[in-house]
């Protein structure tokens, strides 16, 4: 999903990717309302003062250099940070308004709402079928269980490459539809966001192409949060582009900031700061 | 858009002729004015390939068809910039005339017309042998050029004929300077085509 090159009679037509929702940020609410954010590891900060706001049914990337504490960050919107016993999360991170961090918030019921993909696809060693319905089926949501898997599997571009075979076991797929399982997965529960931390990087190009693909289609319906260290990928996917770096104290001590925030197309035609533009034209360390 | 601004551009040279063999002053502002038309879709045209080459990172044929438009992109708006100069000479050229002059001036516009529009067809369809046709097209202009020079230096003695004949002859070479650019857009459908830049005559001519 590259350039149109429209060759038919007399028009060449140069577009990027773009659909009615793409690069105007005023237009579309806030998802998620990010605030002074700074997360440790015990007395290790890994992410110190970050604010900023994701907007719906757009796909932001988060990029920066090994360390800069993206993936750290991305684990904040669906609370994974909770199962690290030495994580500590300060500032604030809304949801809708909501404090996603309160007291009375269920974990389990954010990522629900908040799905995730991780790098490497991880289906449960069961059927296809039961894959997709196992969330579903957790949560009660027992209804009608055959028309939520097609329709998890079709979103997740999947379904015709297994609707003959929905019995399979799951590892018998290829690594490019395992991770496409593993969104059919998440969707299966109805969330609005999705979490993506490399969802490509074990991927080949083929593979990588079509997920990027799949997320241009699947940001219609969800908001995506995607973390990425190809740089090239977030200029292809991402609407709006996060770049983090790291800052390193008197001791020694590395941790990540976040730089710059801004359209993915000001990103990587005219950054702002020169460290995200030192960053992006490879001139990085 | 490329094939839009194309349309511009022989409006504008259309628009830029008949203020000429007419003398009329206030078609001739209306084609200085419209010179920001053409200079809107160059800008916009220019940006989407900046950020296409950004984001997309094309190669192969991709990142030719980027790198020509570009340049076809320029060549127009320049054409688009002629027709501007033309309509000006027209607003200080005072009015006598000759028709026989008027006469060539019509025949190199209407070649200029058919250059630009050869030249984006055979962009727009990939048409090498047309492309290449251009240049026997150019000749033909180049040598109606030669005859207003000709005419212009047989003119009479007079203050204003001299005035006109001069104004007449920059005219004149704005429009083999068009007629260059379409030769150049040719080459650059060439270019994508066969993946080869070069000149479809040596320089020499």
């Amino acid at each position: 999903m590259t350039e149109t090159d429209a060759t038919r009679a007399g028009e060449v037509t140069v577009e990027v990717p773009r659909h009615p929702s793409a690069n105007d940020h005023e237009s579309h609410e806030v998802v998620f309302d990010v605030d002074g954010l700074t997360v440790s590891y015990g007395a290790s900060r890994a992410l110190e003062n970050v604010s900023l706001t994701i907007g719906a049914k757009q796909i932001t990337a988060f990029i920066g250099p090994s360390g800069c504490g993206k993936s750290t960050f991305i684990r904040c919107f669906n609370r994974m940070n909770d199962l690290i016993p030495t994580a500590r999360v300060e500032g604030s991170v809304l949801y809708r308004g909501e404090d996603l961090y309160a007291e009375d918030v269920d974990p389990v019921e954010v990522r629900k709402l908040v799905g995730m993909v991780f790098q490497k696809p991880n289906p449960f060693p069961k059927s296809i079928y039961d894959n997709v319905a196992f969330g579903p089926r957790v949560l009660g949501m027992k209804d009608k269980l055959d028309d939520r898997v097609e329709h998890a599997l079709r979103q997740a571009a999947l379904w015709d490459e297994v609707k003959d075979r929905l019995t399979a076991s799951a590892l018998s797929l290829s690594g490019g539809q395992q991770q496409r399982l593993c969104i059919a997965r998440c969707l299966a529960v109805e969330p609005e966001v999705i979490l993506m931390d490399e969802p490509a990087s074990a991927l080949d190009p083929i593979a990588t192409s079509r997920i990027e693909d799949l997320m241009h289609e699947l940001k219609r319906a969800y908001t995506i949060l995607v973390v990425t260290h190809n740089m090239q990928q977030a200029a292809r996917v991402a609407d709006r582009t996060a770049f983090f770096s790291v800052t390193q104290g008197a001791e020694g001590q590395r941790t990540g900031i976040l730089v710059e925030y801004d359209e993915t197309n000001k990103i990587f035609t005219q950054p702002s700061d020169k460290r995200t533009e030192d960053y992006v034209t490879g001139r990085f360390g | 858009m490329l094939q839009e601004e194309g349309q511009l551009v022989i409006r504008a040279l259309r628009g830029a002729l008949r203020a000429l063999v007419e003398h009329d002053v206030e078609l001739a502002d209306e084609v200085i004015a419209f010179d920001d038309e053409v200079d809107g879709r160059y800008f916009a045209i220019e940006e989407g390939i900046q950020s296409l080459l950004a984001r997309q990172t094309p190669v192969a044929v991709d990142l030719r068809l980027g790198l020509a438009v570009l340049h076809v992109n320029l060549h127009l708006e320049r054409m688009a910039d002629y027709c501007v100069t033309i309509a000006k000479l027209v607003k200080l050229a005072p009015e006598t005339a000759d028709p026989r002059l008027i006469e060539g001036f019509e025949e190199m516009g209407q070649r200029a017309e058919e250059m630009t529009r050869v030249a984006l067809d055979s962009f727009a369809d990939r048409d090498l042998e047309r492309a290449e046709s251009l240049v026997d097209l150019d000749e033909l202009i180049d040598r109606a050029n030669r005859r207003v020079v000709h005419h212009v230096l047989e003119l009479g003695t007079t203050p204003e004929l001299r005035e006109w004949g001069l104004r007449m002859l920059l005219a004149s070479r704005c429009l083999e300077r068009i007629g260059d650019h379409a030769v150049d857009v040719g080459e650059r459908t060439a270019f994508l085509v066969t993946g080869e830049f070069r000149e479809f005559t040596d320089a020499s001519h």
